[in-house]
């Protein structure tokens, strides 16, 4: 499935590491569809299904974003660069619920509340990995 | 008095170009700080585009690294591939914070973000050192250490507490070197940089949540 441009949802993206890998992130796994791998281009969402939501409750900051399963394909934007990347969903997360009402902002413009989490491979086409966190907007 | 801006798009273009004469010629290598504005607030402050928007993919590697060659790091994959990250004049070096080259060790981990070279090597722009970015939950707490527990299993992390280098966010709030309003139980981000000889992390930034 190609990347689109039909705007989907709009927040904070953080990053995650996951599958086989060193230091404390190689406990982490294959995540939730079992597939994810810090090296390629996939992300968490916080409505994988059903059970991911009941985790990552982000109805409760008042994100009621659309169910998006494992291998659903999303672009993801840095809202003041423009660099785009195009990733598929692995993984469930992030936890939204425990970070209601944080901001991230660029150029006087901010992003609430965390709705995506990407792997380094994605974040790092976007952003820099040590910053942690960026404003974003979703296509799909 | 007139003020040139050059256009993010321009700047990446630049830097691309930068980065691929100082690695095909052999550049020696000065470390994080050679063209500045790589680290994280400086990101914030001035946006930075991809790589180089002229180009759709740019190279990516992980592993640990097993040797290094004067400017070339030689790097074991987690799924057996293997690499060769050259550092140049323009790499940004990122270990615990903005720092030079010559803080890599044999043995690290790392996240490399590049350009393919035609003999095989990426020239790196950015090299993140040992960087973790964990979700957790705050299990203890000591003058010098956080005790932390990550992931599914609650595995144990050590995160100690950096001097004059540890930050924490409350909510997402500015940045502060008052730890005092972490308490057990809250969830928290970790940024920071793992430590191979402990398998502890230095803590980078804290950022507290509910």
């Amino acid at each position: 499935m190609a990347c689109g441009s039909t705007s989907l949802w709009a927040g904070e993206t953080t990053w995650f590491c996951c599958g086989s890998s060193w230091g404390p992130c190689g406990s982490a796994g294959g995540g939730a569809c079992g597939t994810c791998n810090s090296s390629a281009h996939q992300a968490a969402w916080p409505n994988a299904s059903a059970a991911c939501f009941s985790i990552t409750r982000p109805d409760l900051c008042g994100e009621n974003m659309a169910r998006r399963g494992c291998g659903s394909v999303m672009n993801v934007r840095h809202q003041c660069s423009g660099a785009t990347v195009c990733v598929t969903v692995a993984d469930c997360g992030p936890r939204t619920q425990s970070f209601c009402g944080e901001s991230t902002c660029c150029n006087g413009s901010c992003r609430t509340n965390r709705v995506i989490d990407l792997t380094p491979a994605a974040f790092s086409v976007i952003g820099n990995l040590s910053s942690g966190k960026l404003p974003v907007y979703i296509y799909e | 008095m007139s003020h040139r801006q050059d256009s993010p798009e321009r700047r990446g273009i630049d830097r691309r170009r930068f980065l691929t004469t100082a690695a095909l010629g052999g550049a020696t290598i000065v470390g994080a700080s050679a063209l500045g504005g790589l680290d994280a607030d400086a990101a914030f402050a001035a946006p930075m585009p991809s790589l180089d928007p002229a180009i759709a993919k740019s190279a990516f590697a992980e592993g640990r690294i097993t040797a290094i060659n004067g400017s070339v790091l030689e790097v074991a994959g987690s799924y057996g591939d293997q690499h060769l990250i050259q550092l140049t004049n323009a790499t940004s070096v990122w270990k615990l914070r903005p720092t030079t080259a010559e803080e890599i060790k044999v043995g690290d981990g790392l996240y490399a973000r590049g350009v393919d070279m035609p003999d095989g090597t990426i020239a790196a722009d950015a090299v993140w050192v040992n960087i973790v970015n964990l979700y957790c939950t705050v299990k203890g707490i000591a003058k010098d250490r956080l005790h932390l527990a990550h992931g599914a299993q609650d595995h144990a992390v050590v995160g100690r507490i950096v001097a004059d280098t540890t930050t924490a966010s409350y909510l997402g709030g500015a940045l502060t070197s008052d730890l005092s309003r972490v308490r057990i139980g809250q969830s928290a981000q970790i940024l920071g940089a793992w430590r191979p000889e402990d398998d502890a992390i230095d803590i980078a930034r804290v950022t507290v949540g509910h």
